[in-house]
């Protein structure tokens, strides 16, 4: 398992450096450094003075040329110096530092509401084959599936704050346990619940035909305690392989949701700093981002084999 | 399966350990507040409250925690501030500005010539990043070396001594004391503000590294992250004494949250919200304000294909009902229909000669075009369409290309580098705004047509005319009070209209963008709150207007 793990490691090494390396060369070679940008959008009045400009940029070090200014970044990077901001000139670190947790609480929150409810309303499905209550189930999953967060932020805020008139407008960050978490959480859950509710509705369905479940039945054992004895353990174990996908579909959903509820979190940094082209934020994000990744796979691949101990002896023959 | 169940719960406790790292470091942001409150929001956070920007956002709320040197009051009457008194030479190139005696920052010290000195010069400074620093200090001696950062200090600047600063300039400035009132360019304790290098120290205005103000807030706490910025009175205000207890500045970006946020009396104000239902959400007193010399046009390139042909500009023109385009992009105001490039200052043309709508001649304009024909000329492409009343207005323009000149290929975008490739340097026509700060004809052209104007450089892809510079140049040697002043500067404007540079589009009215219940709200052509102490909130209309939502 270790020497998995050391693999997985040095070979995430060149793959983050191959995309530290593209998305240094989209931004500098494609929206350009945050001063030409701020004179490109400048309105009227404010005088476009080349001599000028040049000075800002060289006073902020973006004169040098673009293998330069990476190999600095590379260097800084590798004694755990994200640089500063090119636009606040605040410290990149601690700005993720203090985003990052936030983004954490709220994708953790949301992976257990919609793991546990997922599992569920999977389950639930699949011990209902092909009654209404499947089909309202699966119907449903793929509703969700198909609805953009951008759709169903707003729509739910009217809903519940507006029309319903039941809570608060949830708004910025006010710690985890406040009522403003609710349906930013739900939102971020509610798109991968569809892809648990599958997994686990198709893995039952696959376990209900086995011969112990049958035998098991057989012996009058409750059907409550088959459930939770003999079936969830296969179920989980596909349920888990796709943490690794929903994790990124999170990631990628909190640009979106922290835009619309104004959480502070990675998600809302990422926004304004590709707004604004200011690339050691935009770098320093891709490379925790591809961490996060990465981590949630390995994490899913240690896992897996306590759920299945059949995966391991297929990587292992692999 | 024991093994795995207490592998399983290590892991759980895990998370639940890492999802609780950041509930202590974040906070709870919520807290019931006492007093006179008044809740902003903000739709962006820059993570940049320092007072030199000089374009964003956040200097719109300058005036809150910065006394700028004088400012215009409602009636667009300069008044004293940090500097009580002024006066220029004969030929204006000399000012000299004296510092009130009760100037005192937050911390009860004196506000110095030197303060006002190194802040200015500081503003000056590249690394400073000051985008509007120019309009005010471009005319002082020194002001190019310090700009290009070869010095630190303008030479143009000498201090008198503790309470009196004297101003060099270039060239004769009649207005220099009215560009100088601005919260752009406010006195700083400059020991805070500034290194050894003569660059800013950063973050240095912040509470936590102790920023001491001059303005009636001061901050208590500023979240950069969460963008929640937290005033309080200023104790040595040397003011009149601030209404207000408090002024918190919360950052929603979503514009239906922050509408909603308003309706309920979550909130009070905004920094700038445009939506197409903003009236019909909020109530006009909304969006009501003042008249703004700042009028928002399509600027033709004078240097790109088709529009650097003076007949494809006019046949552009006059295929456009320009009325009709304005009340489709605002049915319900609050801005009025533009004409001539000034509004609101002395001078306005009352003669100005409209442009007309004629699509007669608009065809036989393109006809005798090098063109000759709609289907000769390229793709005709728009920036700066980045609000739905912008998008109406350029739609509404393309489309009467199309029925009246056949012109197809048109294409709109919210900003220049929204286009790629080789189109981004293409773009025919921009959508932009030029106006002043101050109540000048002459400033207000310098800055919109005259050739060194970022308008003419940039919007109009470097348009010069040398008749133009010149009467410019000549009129704004004259006194405020010679009546050649306006005359030239009228001339200008007309020799302007002839050479069908632009779509005349709106004057706009600065919305306080405050709910009714907030009073005192007035805002002037420096985009602040004038009179930051007199703001309050009406609680009794308040709990009557939110009632029930």
């Amino acid at each position: 398992m270790w020497k998995y793990i050391g693999d997985r490691l040095l070979r995430w090494i060149p793959t983050v450096l191959v995309v530290l390396f593209v998305v240094y060369a989209l931004v500098f070679f494609g929206a350009g450094d945050p001063i030409k940008l701020i004179f490109l959008r400048a309105p009227g009045d404010i005088a476009y003075n080349a001599e000028r400009i040049e000075a800002m940029r060289e006073a902020a070090g973006l004169n040098r040329s673009f293998l330069v200014q990476f190999w600095n970044y590379l260097l800084h990077l590798g004694q755990g110096d994200f640089g500063n901001s090119l636009v606040s000139g605040r410290s990149v670190g601690s700005m993720i530092a203090k985003a990052f947790p936030i983004t954490l609480q709220m994708g953790l929150a949301a992976g257990a509401f919609l793991t546990i409810f997922g599992t569920a309303l999977g389950v639930i499905a699949a011990l209902n084959h092909n009654r209404w209550l499947d089909n309202v189930i699966s119907g449903f999953a793929m509703g969700i599936w198909g609805v953009p967060v951008f759709v169903s932020g707003p729509l739910l805020m009217i809903f519940f704050v507006k029309v319903l008139g039941i809570m608060a407008v949830p708004y910025g960050w006010h710690g985890l346990f406040n009522s403003r978490v609710i349906l930013p959480m739900l939102v971020l859950a509610i798109t991968p619940m569809a892809l648990i509710i599958r997994q686990a509705r198709s893995a039952l369905l696959q376990v209900l035909s086995e011969d112990y479940i049958r035998t098991a039945r057989s012996k009058g054992i409750p059907n409550i305690q088959i459930v939770v004895r003999h079936m969830m353990r296969p179920v989980l174990s596909p349920v888990v392989s796709q943490l690794g996908i929903i994790m990124i579909n999170m990631l990628n959903n909190a640009v979106l949701l922290e835009t619309v509820f104004g959480i502070p979190g990675v998600g809302n940094l990422a926004v304004e700093s590709i707004t604004s082209s200011d690339y050691p934020v935009i770098l320093a994000l891709v490379f925790i981002g591809s961490t996060v990744v990465l981590m949630v796979n390995l994490l899913v691949d240690i896992v897996l084999p306590f759920l299945d101990p059949r995966s391991l002896s297929k990587k292992e023959t692999v | 399966m024991k093994k795995h169940l207490i592998m399983l719960t290590i892991l759980l406790c895990l998370a639940l350990m890492l999802s609780s790292i950041g509930i202590f470091a974040a906070g709870s942001q919520e807290e019931a507040e006492g007093g006179q409150v008044l809740r902003i929001i903000h739709p962006r956070n820059s993570g940049n409250w320092s007072p030199f920007i000089g374009a964003g956002h956040e200097i719109r709320w300058n005036s809150l925690q910065w006394a700028s040197p004088m400012y215009f009051d409602k009636n667009g009457k300069i008044q004293p501030y940090v500097f009580s008194e002024w006066s220029g030479n004969a030929d204006n190139t000399v000012w000299t500005f004296t510092i009130a005696e009760n100037a005192v920052f937050s911390d009860g010290s004196p506000i110095t010539a030197e303060d006002v000195k190194g802040s200015w010069d500081l503003c000056v400074r590249p690394s400073t990043q000051h985008l509007r620093v120019d309009l005010s200090l471009s005319g002082v001696v020194g002001y190019d070396k310090v700009s290009l950062g070869e010095t630190i200090e303008m030479s143009g600047l000498v201090i008198k001594d503790s309470r009196t600063i004297e101003v060099t300039l270039s060239k004769p400035d009649p207005i220099f004391y009215q560009k100088i009132a601005t919260a752009l360019i406010p006195p700083v304790k400059i020991s805070q503000a500034r290194d050894s290098n003569g660059d800013q120290i950063t973050e240095w205005w912040t509470p936590k590294n102790g920023v001491v103000v001059s303005g009636p807030f001061m901050p208590q706490d500023m979240d950069l992250d969460s963008g929640i910025i937290t005033l309080v009175k200023n104790p040595n205000f040397f003011g009149p004494e601030p209404k207000l207890d408090k002024i918190i500045i919360t950052t929603v970006k979503d514009e239906q949250t922050a509408t909603l946020l308003l309706q309920r009396g979550e909130m009070d104000a905004h920094t700038e919200l445009m939506t197409t239902t903003m009236i019909q959400d909020l109530g006009k007193e909304f969006v009501d304000g003042a008249m703004l010399a700042k009028g928002h046009h399509f600027w033709f390139s004078s240097n790109k294909p088709p529009t650097d042909d003076i007949n494809v500009r006019k046949a552009l023109i006059m295929a456009v009902d320009i009325k009709k385009m304005f009340e489709i992009a605002f049915p319900n105001g609050p801005h009025q229909p533009a004409t001539q490039i000034v509004n609101k200052v002395k001078g306005v043309d009352p003669d100005y000669k409209e442009y007309p709508y004629d699509p007669e001649a608009a065809r036989a304009a393109l006809a005798a075009s090098s063109y000759g024909n709609a289907a000769n000329l390229p793709k005709l492409m728009f920036v700066g369409i980045s609000t739905p009343s912008h998008e109406l207005a350029a739609q509404y323009i393309a489309e009467q290309w199309r029925q009246v000149l056949g012109i197809e290929g048109t294409e709109m975008k919210p900003q220049q580098d929204s286009y790629q490739g080789p189109d981004q340097m293409q773009i025919q026509i921009f959508r932009d705004d030029v106006g002043t700060r101050v109540p000048d004809m002459v400033s207000y052209l310098m800055g919109a047509i005259h050739s060194s104007s970022g308008n003419a450089q940039g919007k109009m892809g470097g348009y010069h005319n040398a008749k133009i510079d010149a009467l410019l140049e000549e009129a704004s040697a004259k006194s405020v009070d010679d009546p050649a002043r306006i005359a030239l500067a009228q001339k200008a404007q007309r020799i302007f209209r002839d050479d069908w540079q632009y779509i005349p589009y709106y004057y706009e009215t600065m919305s306080k963008w405050a709910m009714p219940w907030v009073l005192n709200f007035d805002k002037n052509d420096d985009w602040q709150v004038i009179e930051p102490w007199a703001v309050s909130i009406d609680e009794e209309l308040k709990a009557k207007m939110t009632n029930g939502k």
